[in-house]
């Protein structure tokens, strides 16, 4: 059922922008102490860079190792801000509106996050300008467009903007609230980024329209995004269990399975440091609960064409690998782990309506979700590369150093630090969906029974 | 600048009254509008249907992100003929990949502009406002050239029930 | 005040008023009573071609045997079949999911197509007969049976598709039950005698009613998850494992949506057709056209991007196994299929389902339907025709060595896919006169749902959303 209840929007204003108007306790804290875990990590970054790879653990033949997994987990991690808000707007499903925003906010920070993998990865990271920039046209060279190492900083680039964009135009409305709300520096901030906005029938015509607009467009470009991810891999016919053509929708709808569970745990976090019980409520923890076990048994789906394809080609390597993977130790027991974390607990728990509507337990299993969609990402990465073949004659297994785990810590700070960050001066909820969402429901009385309506306006 | 008038209401019926009034009272589709904190449904108050081209913004952006990005991947590689991975020269299939991208970009950024651009922003002198708009209040603006016909105005709006008429 | 009053009222077009729930039900059942001269004449052809179709089945078997590489199209057909008649019966579980209220009045049309399942079935058996076996003289083929029991793959793919019939018949079923109760209340002859028998006591309780919308999640969840698994039994028993070295992950998945895409247009099909002939303009709104129509602009640009991801891993591989795969499903000598299949199914569909004034009519929505129907069956044959030419001495191999030279249809196999497919028009021909095209009861909750309001000065619909 839906508890909704009216309103006021004095008083949406005034707990909606709560963190933006009075500063809650917690907060200042709380962001120094992250602010020290990622001065910490940016050290160790300086150390690595100063040092040289060699202070990873990566070495012959495992190159890709605890970098490139975080970096597709973060990718991963992104593809929620467009599903939940483009897709949602798209089917006009109501329960999204207190989502979009924080969703598209952590799609943008995630993906900063994930550039700097690769980018750190590279050893020398100065050089970059020869990779994906050298268009020096003196010397007349180019990168190679034939390589899937350009087309990924290409694609999230691209993702990266639109998703910017997308969510600073969602953004103006609430601004021009922020305006009205807000005296001195803070007002002068604010109106210049409201760029005048005063709500007229055009604007909001433009917000609408536009919204829908941009959703249809950021779509196909968030499909694209893991799909272009995937073929660093899946191009690769060397390398086993990389070479599979299943690894574009594979990649996307495990993308959509962590990026959506992430959000789960946002919003949890973010019902209880700003009392936004509200607005944020069971029934929405609900709907995505419900989404997320289609989701989590698509992927699952995918999980198990991927290995049958695997194993059906019959060659010695391949299967050699899958047994590596499954059976070995340690392998083996990161795969029970994956397994029982990304799936097995989680969605038989998702079945009961209790465990939905229950915010703890959403919380812990959505973090749940994440742990095992990290160890998937390993999983599919590492053991290609680690697996013993005739002609490699390193026998030592890839154990990733102290560096790499401190970079892997320091990149969940920086991504809270950054929300923590923006949630001072911008509103994680949008106010102006929230308040939409009460002039457009309604309850009808069909015989004596009282139901929640949606208007909607004729196509 | 020319004058104009902004009428506050609480409630969209007595605004929608406002908007009927003003129709009636001869002015001109265009001179007056309304100011709400939230979206409502198209033509709630009777309001001019504001047209819009933005559909051409992304079809424009889309033409030339893609022409710049058949620039780019073709004769960029066509400069550096260095073969690899036994590919064509000009991978299409390479390329094409890139392309979608940048006519994507494009397309989205052109959107974006677009969306500025047709909701008549920025406009840094907005004009006569209330800051309890954005608190559910409903305003009614109307502009005129002819200073004459504000205590006409004035009269719809206190006849619908304006709470507040502010004046610039 | 009359229909044309309340849209002239406002700028805005209003929202169709309700019907009366008696009025809906007097008319949806009237509907299935009576057939008009052209309706005889089209079901008497659709009939005659059904018959040849399976009339050249019997002749081809008995006259080509189990020679594999002539079996080509009935494969071909047997996939089309299954994407269309499997992909439409998923739109009458939307509903229950999405809790979508534009796709209640169609559920029935949907789930009608579960019927031509038997189609399918009859059209598999001779391929079931001449599929050749997993191991010979020691070697066995690519195959997901990795240990080759007995009669696997054969005895599972019949099974497959007997559980997705029933499947899809029980889902049809539980729907039709409170339709059945009004045939009996509503009906005459042996209409309200079939209405008697079929609806099993149904009065309405509220007992009934959960027990109903129980039942179709239910065999909805299962009609979907037993869809999926068939369109991966198929394709890679019937397709992948015919060619050695085929190894294309993402098939079964591409295949179902694709399948999907075939569905949805067909539906689109029907409605148009039976909205035009029955005179429903009043049940079926356009709204439900511009809902499926982004449904059907969606579906069709996952089609290419299915196609990219897996073309692309092929085309970037350039192992012997990887050309080999291209030579034989592209660049091949069905090379003029594939691009004319490409351009039916994704290019022109797209560029015509992107206007939304395509979207908000008809028959625009129509010929684009058509089209992606076309486009489907060209796929279908570029992906199972060469799969079946691949001769019965290299099916062992590691790789295909040669790519078989293109097979062109027999006057048996054109009168065989002729027939197949004109058992799909026929079978919901046929349905339309025994059970109303439109469900009863779910007009009657569409239009107890909505309801057209008017909100300051504008119009709008107020839909309830229960849960």
């Amino acid at each position: 059922m839906q508890q909704r209840r009216e309103l006021d929007q004095v008083y949406t204003n005034r707990k909606l922008l709560n963190g933006q108007l009075d500063t809650p306790k917690w907060w200042l804290p709380t962001v120094s102490i992250l602010g020290v875990v990622v001065l910490i990590g940016v050290f160790v970054i300086a150390t690595m860079i100063n040092k040289g790879l060699g202070v990873t653990g990566l070495a012959r033949p495992v190159y890709w190792g605890l970098f490139i997994t975080t970096f597709v987990f973060w990718v991963g991690i992104s593809h929620a801000g467009i599903m939940i808000s483009a897709i949602l707007r798209l089917t006009q499903a109501e329960w999204r509106r207190p989502v979009t925003r924080a969703a598209e906010l952590l799609t943008v920070f995630s993906l900063l996050t994930a550039l700097v993998f690769p980018l750190i990865h590279a050893g020398r990271p100065w050089r970059i300008a020869y990779w994906i920039m050298p268009y020096d046209v003196a010397r007349g060279i180019y990168p190679n467009i034939r390589s899937p190492l350009i087309m990924d900083p290409v694609a999230i680039s691209t993702y990266l903007t639109g998703s910017t964009l997308f969510l600073y135009i969602a953004l103006i409305p609430d601004l021009g609230n922020l305006r009205d709300r807000t005296t001195g520096w803070q007002n002068a901030m604010y109106t210049v980024l409201a760029l005048g906005w005063r709500g007229n029938p055009r604007q909001w015509k433009m917000q609408t329209v536009g919204g829908i607009l941009l959703s249809a467009l950021m779509l196909p470009i968030f499909v694209s995004v893991h799909s272009i991810v995937s073929w660093d891999f899946a191009v690769a016919s060397a390398v086993e269990g990389w070479h599979s053509t299943i690894f574009a929708p594979y990649f996307v709808i495990g993308a959509v399975h962590s990026g959506v569970s992430a959000v789960v745990t946002m919003m949890a976090l973010m019902r209880w440091l700003w009392k936004w019980d509200d607005f944020i409520r069971p029934e929405h923890f609900d709907a995505l609960a419900r989404l997320l076990i289609v989701v989590a048994t698509g992927w699952l789906a995918f999980t198990f064409l991927e290995l049958t394809f695997a194993l059906y080609g019959q060659d010695a390597p391949e299967i050699a690998l899958r047994e590596m993977q499954m059976f070995q130790w340690p392998w083996n027991m990161l795969f029970i782990i994956f397994f029982l974390t990304g799936y097995a607990i989680p969605v038989p728990m998702w079945l009961f309506k209790r465990v939905r509507t229950n915010i703890a337990l959403m919380f812990w299993t959505s973090i749940l979700v994440n742990v095992g969609m990290w160890l998937e990402r390993f999983l599919i990465i590492v053991p290609g590369l680690a697996r013993r073949t005739p002609f490699v004659y390193t026998w030592e297994a890839y154990r990733p150093s102290p560096v790499e785990w401190t970079i892997f810590i320091w990149s969940f700070a920086w991504v809270t630090f950054l929300m923590l960050l923006f949630s001072r001066f911008f509103p994680l909820v949008p106010l102006f969906e929230q308040k939409e969402s009460q002039v457009f429901t309604d309850d009808v009385m069909i015989g004596r029974a009282k139901v929640p309506a949606i208007v909607r306006e004729a196509e | 600048m020319s004058k104009s008038i902004l009428g506050l209401f609480q409630q969209p019926e007595p605004a929608a009254d406002a908007m009927d009034g003003l129709k009636e009272a001869g002015f001109e589709l265009g001179t007056f509008d309304v100011l709400t904190g939230t979206p409502y449904p198209e033509g709630a108050f009777g309001e001019h249907v504001p047209q819009h081209r933005l559909f051409r913004f992304p079809a424009f952006g889309a033409i030339i992100g893609f022409t710049l990005s058949v620039f780019l991947t073709a004769v960029t590689q066509l400069a550096y003929p260095l073969v690899t991975g036994g590919k064509p020269i000009l991978s299409v299939f390479a390329m094409l990949i890139i392309m979608y991208e940048m006519t994507m970009l494009a397309g989205v950024i052109a959107t974006v502009i677009g969306i500025v651009f047709e909701s008549r922003l920025p406009n840094m002198q907005p004009g006569i406002y209330d800051t309890r708009i954005t608190e559910g209040w409903i305003g009614v603006v109307i502009t005129f050239d002819d200073e004459s016909k504000v205590a006409d105005a004035e009269s719809v709006l206190n006849k619908a029930g304006a709470l507040e008429i502010k004046h610039a | 005040m009359t229909n044309e009053a309340v849209a002239h009222e406002s700028e805005h077009h209003a929202p169709p008023p309700n019907v009366e729930a008696d009025v809906i039900a007097r008319e949806l059942i009237a509907t299935t009573t009576g057939a008009s001269g052209r309706f005889k004449a089209w079901a008497w052809i659709l009939g005659i071609l059904s018959v040849v179709g399976i009339v050249s089945l019997v002749v081809k078997f008995a006259s080509v045997g189990d020679d594999s590489t002539k079996w080509g199209y009935v494969a071909a057909l047997v996939s089309f079949l299954l994407s269309v008649a499997g992909g439409a019966p998923m739109i009458a579980m939307a509903p229950v999911m999405a809790k979508a209220n534009w796709v209640r009045p169609i559920t029935r049309l949907a789930s009608i197509f579960s019927f031509v399942s038997v189609i399918t079935l009859i059209m598999l058996i001779p391929l079931v007969a001449i599929l050749p076996p997993l191991v010979t003289e020691g070697a066995r083929r690519r195959t997901i049976w990795y240990l080759a029991p007995d009669y696997s793959p054969h005895i599972w793919g019949i099974a497959g598709l007997l559980l997705l019939i029933v499947t899809g018949m029980m889902l049809f079923y539980s729907a039709a039950l409170p339709d059945f109760a009004s045939m009996r209340d509503h009906s005459t002859g042996w209409r309200q005698r079939l209405g008697k028998r079929l609806a099993r006591g149904w009065v309405g309780t509220d007992v009934q009613w959960r027990t109903l919308r129980m039942r179709i999640g239910m065999f909805g969840t299962f009609y979907f998850l037993i869809l999926v698994f068939v369109n991966f039994l198929i394709t890679t028993d019937f397709g992948q494992s015919m060619v050695p070295g085929w190894r294309d992950a993402i098939l079964p998945m591409a295949h179902t949506v694709s399948g999907f895409q075939g569905g949805v247009a067909a539906v689109v099909i029907a409605l148009y057709f039976s909205r035009r002939f029955m005179k429903l303009e009043k049940y079926v709104h356009l709204d439900a056209f511009w809902s499926l129509g982004r449904l059907l602009f969606a579906l069709t640009l996952l089609w290419i991007y299915f196609f990219y991801s897996s073309f692309i891993v092929f085309w970037y591989g350039r192992s012997e196994n990887d050309i080999a795969t291209l030579n034989h499903q592209i660049k091949g000598p069905f090379l003029p299929v594939f691009i004319v299949g490409m351009l039916l199914i994704w290019f022109v569909p797209w560029w015509i389902l992107i206007w939304n004034k395509v979207r908000r009519g008809t028959s625009a929505m129509v010929v684009g339907s058509f089209i992606i129907l076309i486009g489907l069956l060209l796929d279908r044959i570029r992906m199972f025709v060469p799969a079946w030419s691949v001769p019965g001495d290299q099916i062992h191999q590691k790789w295909l060595a040669e790519t078989p030279a293109a097979y062109w249809p027999t006057i048996f196999d054109i009168l065989i896919m002729a027939g197949g497919i004109s058992s799909i028009a026929l079978i919901v021909m046929l349905m339309t006169r025994v059970i109303p095209v439109l469900s009863v009861w779910q007009v009657q909750e569409f239009n107890l749902l909505s309801k057209p309001i008017k909100y300051v000065r504008g119009h709008a619909t107020l839909v309830a959303k229960p849960d």
